[in-house]
């Protein structure tokens, strides 16, 4: 038995019909390139070092590893290819060996990346705590500072993001700053937590790297007690004291990595990628929150104010719609009857609460803002 | 006998009697003497015995002979169905393995590319591995981790500096880009062979992203209007490092070649433009201040990208055709012609698809949604509230959200790939000559250089062709 090929040597671009015969009395057994009319021998290949290449449909190409990387043998039409690979074993074997080879390369690489996200997403969130001790609080306090350079030049126009009361020793700015300090107590941190009342419409409050927090007015006109007010302070106080911002930033930048990793694609042009980004960040996002939570709880025991009030305040400027819910997996905060449920545990009764601002505090802090004009926040 | 006495060529046993499957007697070879190296050589060039049944045999089985020189002796012998299949089978193995796949799925993309371009009756050939790719993929983030820690801490930066600082890491990313760009088209020449015979590319990639990005200063500083001679210049700079074997190739195009048509559509698009913005204007639709002027302002420009595109395009088609037209490789030469009715054809098809595509999964999002509506009575559709709390359950909701979202990103990704991709291959492929083939045959190989870096700074930028 024997087949036809063409037959090209990898050291000249020529090409040349060929007829191949196995010679079993050589050893090892060889495979015989012969030229098919004068049937002289070209060529002799170990015929178990042959193995087929990737080939179109309908083509067998073999090459050798003992031979030159370009050699090969190309077998054409159904009849001829049958004989060369019942002719040659060691096709089939060396097809099978490479199969697994690869399956086992991308089984191993798959493993490894599984493992990589799979630390990643629990262990970032104590990385980041702890790198985050490692940045130097004069930095992050400079970092902070061109944050709300950068905010207040894109949200601060027509009189937005203007200190609703600049005035340190006002009585509003001196009751924000004497339940701050109550709130600090017994806290080791490096920073003095600097809050602010600021025009906003939107209904919100934040901390930034570095100490600063903000409380919207917007916030605190939906605030009808000083519970409510005071337990939005305390959470953001938790997040001053946690270093959220900055182990965020830490957090978001790895992340980034990682996922143009998964998706190869670095320069995060991606939407794919952003989606993954936006997943692994907003659980990330949202363990912060559960943290300066527990801040607030605790706060809110130890000053003997109702913990809850917080997350009625919450409920009842963002109550999750049922939309929300559904897209719980990419929510940046936890769903507020999850929230509700952790404050609860720090709660203490009606009867024995009392209010974290006296009246006349309250009265002050309400009236830091000067009522705004009638169209204006509607 | 053994092998430390060595035995006079003609006393070795003949190897005819060796050929079992011939049906020879001599069938049951007990011991078989170890041939030395000397010996095998020996049985080269000996006469072999024609096969009993007939000399003729070989003669009918034989593949059929190369194409005559016709017009054009390039083809493309691919399916775009096997193309198709083997992208779907990529995307659902990237699900289980993380995208780490995807090397895979380029390695084997790049196998049906090559092995269906027939040229002069004989395939091209690609020998990188995904392990090539994925070992330069892993070398490629360690250049990018530090570029990710200086824009991080860029981040933290006054608005100032930080402007500054992201201007020059982009900077550093378009340079980078070349450079990748040229040492991706290094790793594909020197993987592919053709007749045995492997391309290579040498020359400098820092030299050539340094070029590159001197021509894109030139570009800004000039509007653009210096494109057809940086486009000619760069061209120029590939092809000569271009080798076939120990054969270089040469390359003649100039970019004057390329001005009138690049003028042409450069004039084309401004009339285009100004004729737009006039009729608007003449009718009144840019009178408005602030925001409603920017707006109108942007959506005519939307208006011209399709004109854009289509005029590229068919520059595309020009530049491509008298480009490569002026490749040659020694006494070969490549004729090219690029039909731009062609490639239109596939981005209206392209367009259609797509939109297709969209259409087709809104509508089934919206089938399912009604289903299930359905299914829960005392739901009024008209309530987007009580709609959404039926797909309350968040992981679940979520999941199938980024499953759909996945499936339609690859979809899109598939139809560009065979509609697009494969479609301007085959315009290549099909509008290829290379006259003079025979005179390719004394090429001879060299030393081969078996770099395991693959792509990877390509692939990461992406910046990857084919």
């Amino acid at each position: 038995m024997e087949f036809f090929a063409r037959y090209q040597d990898g050291i000249t671009a020529e090409i040349r019909d060929v007829v191949c015969v196995i010679d079993l009395a050589a050893l090892p057994v060889a495979l015989v390139i012969l030229d098919p009319a004068t049937r002289v021998g070209i060529a002799v290949w170990v015929a178990g070092d042959t193995y087929a290449l990737n080939a179109r449909a309908g083509e067998l190409r073999i090459g050798s590893v003992s031979q030159t990387p370009g050699a090969r043998l190309s077998v054409q039409g159904l009849d001829n290819m049958r004989r060369a690979r019942s002719l040659l074993p060691s096709l089939r074997t060396r097809q099978k060996q490479d199969g697994r080879r690869q399956f086992g390369l991308v089984g191993g690489a798959s493993a490894a990346l599984f493992l990589l996200i799979f630390g990643y997403i629990f262990g970032v969130p104590l990385l980041a705590g702890q790198l985050v001790h490692l940045v130097p609080p004069e930095w992050e306090m400079r970092l902070g500072e061109t944050a709300q350079a950068q905010i207040e030049s894109i949200l601060g126009e027509d009189g937005y993001f203007d200190d609703c009361d600049s005035d340190p020793s006002s009585p509003g700015n001196v009751a924000i700053a004497r339940f701050v300090d109550a709130a600090w107590e017994g806290h080791n941190s490096p920073f003095k937590p600097d809050v602010r009342v600021v025009y906003s419409e939107i209904p919100n409050a934040y901390a930034l790297p570095g100490g600063q927090a903000y409380y919207f007015y917007s916030l605190l006109h939906e605030s009808d007690d000083p519970d409510e007010f005071a337990g939005v302070l305390a959470h953001e106080l938790g997040h001053v004291f946690h270093r959220h911002g900055m182990q965020t930033l830490i957090a978001t930048s790895a992340t980034g990595l990682l996922v143009g990793f998964v998706f190869g694609d670095m320069s995060g042009t991606s939407v794919a990628g952003a989606v993954g980004s936006a997943l692994i960040d907003t659980r990330f996002s949202r363990d912060a929150e559960q943290q300066a939570d527990q801040f607030a709880g605790e706060t809110a025991r130890r000053l003997g104010y109702r913990a809850t009030a917080l997350v009625n305040l919450i409920d009842r400027v963002s109550g999750d719609s049922a939309f929300t819910q559904a897209l719980a997996l990419l929510s940046s905060h936890p769903m507020n009857d999850d929230r509700r449920k952790l404050l609860e545990a720090y709660d203490i009764p009606r009867s024995e609460a009392k209010p974290a601002f006296t009246n006349a505090e309250w009265r002050a802090i309400k009236a830091m803002c000067a009522p705004p004009a009638e169209d204006e926040f509607n | 006998m053994t092998t430390d006495t060595p035995v006079p060529p003609g006393d070795q046993p003949s190897p005819a009697d060796g050929v079992a499957a011939s049906g020879g007697p001599a069938a049951t070879v007990e011991p078989v003497p170890m041939l030395t190296p000397a010996q095998e050589v020996a049985t080269v060039g000996k006469n072999w015995p024609k096969p009993v049944n007939g000399g003729a045999a070989w003669a009918r089985a034989v593949p059929e002979p190369p194409p005559p020189p016709g017009p054009n002796n390039v083809a493309f012998t691919g399916s775009r169905w096997d193309l198709a299949g083997l992208m779907v089978r990529g995307f659902l193995l990237m699900v289980p393995t993380l995208g780490i796949y995807r090397f895979w799925q380029q390695t084997a993309r790049r196998h049906f590319y090559w092995q269906n371009t027939v040229i002069a009756g004989e395939p091209l050939e690609y020998t990188g591995t995904a392990a090539q790719l994925l070992v330069g993929f892993l070398l490629a983030l360690l250049l990018f981790v530090p570029i990710y820690i200086g824009l991080f801490v860029l981040s933290t930066q006054p608005p100032a500096i930080f402007g500054i600082g992201y201007g020059v890491v982009l900077a550093l990313l378009w340079f980078l880009g070349s450079y990748a760009t040229y040492r991706g088209r290094g790793f594909r020449l020197s993987r592919t062979l053709w007749r045995g015979i492997r391309f290579n590319q040498k020359g400098n990639a820092w030299i050539y992203a340094l070029r590159s990005f001197g021509w894109s200063l030139l570009m800004i500083v000039t509007l653009g209007l210096v494109f057809p001679w940086m486009a000619a210049s760069l061209w120029r700079y590939r092809y000569r490092h271009t080798w076939y074997g120990d054969r270089n190739f040469t390359f003649e195009g100039k970019g004057g070649q390329l001005a009138g048509p690049y003028f042409l559509m450069y004039a084309v698009n401004i009339v285009a433009t100004g004729a737009l913005f006039g009729l608007v204007g003449l009718g009144g639709g840019l009178a408005g201040d602030g925001r409603s002027l920017s707006a109108t302002i942007f959506l005519l420009l939307l208006l011209l990208v399709p004109f854009f595109l289509l005029t590229f395009g068919w520059f595309r088609c020009v530049e491509h055709t008298r480009m490569l037209s002026s490749v040659r490789l020694g006494d070969a030469a490549l004729t090219m012609r690029v039909k731009f009715r062609h490639l239109l054809l596939q981005y209206v098809l392209n367009a259609l698809s797509v939109t297709g595509t969209v259409l087709a999964f809104g509508i089934v999002i919206l089938v399912m949604v009604v289903v299930v509506v359905a299914a829960n009575k005392g739901v009024d559709i008209a309530d987007p509230q009580a709609v959404a709390r039926l797909f309350g359950n968040g992981t679940i909701s979520g999941i199938a959200l980024i499953g759909i979202y996945l499936t339609l990103l690859a979809t899109i990704a598939l139809l560009s790939e065979i509609i697009l991709a494969c479609g301007w291959w085959i315009l290549l492929a099909r509008g290829a000559r290379v006259s003079n083939v025979e005179s390719l045959a004394s090429v001879r190989s060299t030393p081969e250089d078996r770099a395991l870096v693959g792509e990877g700074l390509a692939d990461a930028l992406n910046v990857g062709a084919y």
